[in-house]
């Protein structure tokens, strides 16, 4: 194995590399891809019940709805604004509070507000409007609680909020398009041109080529992976660890990228493998999504151990010692990989090459 | 036009087609994933705040709230170990214990005390909630009544009580994906043949440029419609006026067979049509999103053509709409894929030449 020439092939990679339709989409995808998949299955997945609402005065019961963590509320310019929120869905329900209202409530006189809701609003959305709405004046007019509560908290689980649940599976994402699709493609692009049959008749061995191949998904899937922990705010207190993770992450799809790229006759058959391949590979992440499934079921995948560790520093603030098993798991499946390439390549040089 | 010539592209094309691993699997595995999606998510949809009461006495106010609101539900319990069990197992959202001497301390103005178990995974706006109500419960009991008249009025359909699960909500987002998938083998097909000459071949044939464009288009129109045909009716999407969504989805895949034409005339092999293709199937998919998400797009939306078959599949399959509801759909539906198809067919004409 020769440094030099590996990194003259890698220096051909990253030059040649934007010239291919999947350099670009490993830069592009995973970034409109977690936008796309936090705006839409954090919303969607998103239980709470929202009020607008229109204060044609300056009351104070707006800040008191502000405040209140059962409900999301966002104020509106205008009634027919509103009423066109509510028709479309954008929100539950929609207040209007005359310009007098706090005076009316106050005073004790008997106000009348009118509360717009939408038709496809859920019942359970209803009622906490409705609910909050009463507390709220009662809290305004100066209504004092009847009752003492007292809160008990049973077991020691704690609430996954979705767009948490879902950053294992962008991260998983990325890591297989840039880290496993990248080295692919670019081999059996390769393969289908000729121009690796020229490249091997050079000094360069077969190793090296498909290190320098590695090399460029390891690199973008890591820079990849590191902007989306940003964008998602989940960079957490251990960068390096995660930098760490995420290098051992980008090897093994780009393992699993070459090693499909070798058995594959052409692209399309590389594509349609990965397709089926991928439930497989995001396995772990999907188990994660549902804290209902037994949660050993995603050890069983090897993409649990790019998963978790990177969970576990991200979202749960652990460090090294929780992370060390899963590591060199890890590390053992990558030297298992290499040995697999090896092996295949030996055994299909002929067709591989 | 000489249609025993077309005939013979058609199969020419329709075998060459499935004879592509890649979109013989695509085609198959879109099918079975999508049918196996819906029919893994839930069938209803779960509108309630259900709580759990472990009381000697049931104070009336508490009644009155059940009976008077949909999205509210209590169920009874024998004990307080019993009702503690269902808050950990997720019975109940969570469960109230209130004393022998509730009603009797409220009516002396003492606060009773009572005592509200929470799981300790459930998300603090629920809580809130659930104060919210124990409070307003409580406010009822004592005789307070609230000094505002809250005006209720429902905007479009009330669906309380009958909402539209989410899955069936997916229906046109399923419909716009599988159109989609086809588009890609239809446009990998044509720009394969562009680029082998195959189709310059078959031009040196007495036949005509007219008679190749009909025979792409009906292979276009007749493998998507039938796999989008075919996916309605296992999600059940064909249960309500099947002839308007039959048209809707005809005209769906008439769109996406233009759509493919414009991506076939761009792209020069598989990866180059998948560059085109998925922003193209990510704007078109676009509105379907909008149906999950209600209130999430503003009216730009309508500009993209995919709009009027979503909007279409979507009032039909879930409010029973009509021919006097939909007609401007289909019609503006229509329109669009007489540009698309002539901007296709242009585009296509320009390349064979």
């Amino acid at each position: 194995m020769n440094l030099k020439r590996v990194s003259v092939l890698f220096r051909k990679e990253l030059l040649q590399g934007p010239k291919n339709f999947m350099f670009v989409y490993a830069f592009v995808m995973p970034v409109v891809i977690s936008l796309v998949v936090s705006l839409v299955f954090g919303t969607l997945f998103d239980d709470q019940a929202s009020l607008g609402i229109v204060d044609e005065g300056d009351s104070q019961l707006v800040p008191l709805l502000m405040a209140s963590p059962s409900l999301e509320s966002r104020e509106y310019g205008g009634t027919d604004e509103l009423i066109d929120a509510v028709t479309e869905g954008a929100v539950d329900g929609g207040l209007v509070l005359a310009a007098d209202f706090d005076n009316s409530v106050l005073q004790g006189e008997r106000a009348q507000v009118p509360v717009y809701i939408w038709g496809e609003s859920l019942a359970k959305h209803r009622t906490t409007i409705s609910v909050t709405l009463s507390n709220s004046i009662r809290e305004l007019s100066g209504q004092e609680s009847p009752i003492d509560l007292q809160q008990v908290t049973l077991g020691d689980e704690k609430n996954i909020p979705w767009n948490d649940r879902l950053l294992p599976f962008i991260v998983l994402m990325i890591v297989v398009i840039a880290g496993l699709a990248l080295p692919g493609t670019s081999l059996l692009a390769e393969k289908e041109k000729k121009t690796v049959d020229a490249l091997v008749t050079t000094p360069a061995t077969v190793g090296e080529v498909y290190l320098a191949k590695g090399l460029l998904g390891v690199v973008v899937g890591m820079i990849m992976g590191v902007i989306i922990l940003v964008i998602n705010q989940a960079l957490g207190s251990q960068p390096g660890l995660l930098m760490l993770m995420m290098f051992l992450g980008s090897a093994m799809a780009a393992g699993i990228g070459l090693l499909a790229a070798s058995l594959a006759k052409d692209l399309t058959s590389f594509f349609a493998t990965m397709k089926v391949m991928g439930l497989l590979l995001y396995a772990p992440a999907i188990v994660y999504m549902f804290p209902s499934i037994p949660q050993w079921i995603g050890q069983i995948f090897p993409t649990y151990y790019i998963v978790n560790p990177i969970v576990e520093i991200s979202q749960r603030g652990g460090g090294w010692p929780e992370i060390a098993l899963d590591t060199f798991i890890l590390i053992g499946l990558n030297v298992a990989l290499v040995a697999l390439i090896a092996f295949t390549v030996s055994k299909k040089r002929q067709y591989a090459l | 036009m000489n249609w025993r010539t077309v005939r013979a592209l058609v199969f020419k094309d329709l075998t060459l087609f499935f004879r592509n691993r890649f979109f013989a699997v695509m085609a198959v595995l879109s099918l079975v994933m999508f049918s196996l999606i819906y029919f893994v998510m839930p069938s209803s949809v779960d509108e309630t705040l259900k709580l759990g009461l472990y009381a000697p006495t049931v104070p009336p106010a508490l009644e009155l709230m059940q009976e008077t609101d949909l999205g509210l539900e209590f169920e009874q319990f024998e004990s307080e170990e019993a009702l503690k069990d269902a808050v950990t197992g997720g019975g109940v959202l969570a469960g109230l214990v209130l004393p022998a001497d509730f009603i009797e301390k409220l009516e002396l103005s003492q606060s009773p005390q009572i005592t509200v178990y929470f799981a300790s995974e459930l998300p603090e706006e629920v809580r809130e909630i659930v104060n919210t109500l124990i409070t307003e419960m409580a406010y009822l009991q004592t005789g307070q009544p609230l000094n505002v008249d809250l005006r209720f009025e429902t905007l479009g359909p009330d669906m309380a009580g009958a909402q539209i699960p989410q899955r069936d909500r997916m229906r046109s987002l399923f419909a716009v994906f599988v159109l989609m998938t086809e588009t890609f083998g239809l446009a990998a097909l044509i720009s394969e043949e562009v680029e082998r000459r195959t189709a310059q071949a078959l031009l040196a044939t007495p036949m005509r440029i007219r008679e190749l464009f009909t025979a792409k288009a009906i292979v276009g129109v007749l493998l998507a419609f039938s796999q989008v045909l075919l996916l309605m009716v296992v999600v059940g999407g064909m249960s309500t006026q099947p002839v308007i969504i039959a048209i809707a989805l005809l005209l769906g895949a008439v769109l996406v067979t233009g759509v493919g034409f414009l991506i076939a005339s761009l792209g020069k092999d598989f990866m180059s049509v998948a560059a085109w293709g998925t922003p193209s199937m990510i704007v078109l998919s676009i509105p379907a999103f909008g149906v999950m998400v209600p209130g999430a797009l503003s009216d730009w939306v309508k500009a993209i053509p995919s709009y009027y078959l979503t909007d279409t599949v979507y009032q039909v399959s879930n409010f029973g709409a009509g021919w006097g509801d939909t007609w401007s759909n289909l019609l503006i539906l229509a329109g669009f894929n007489v540009v698309i198809l002539m901007a296709g067919v242009l585009a296509l004409r320009r390349k064979f030449r």
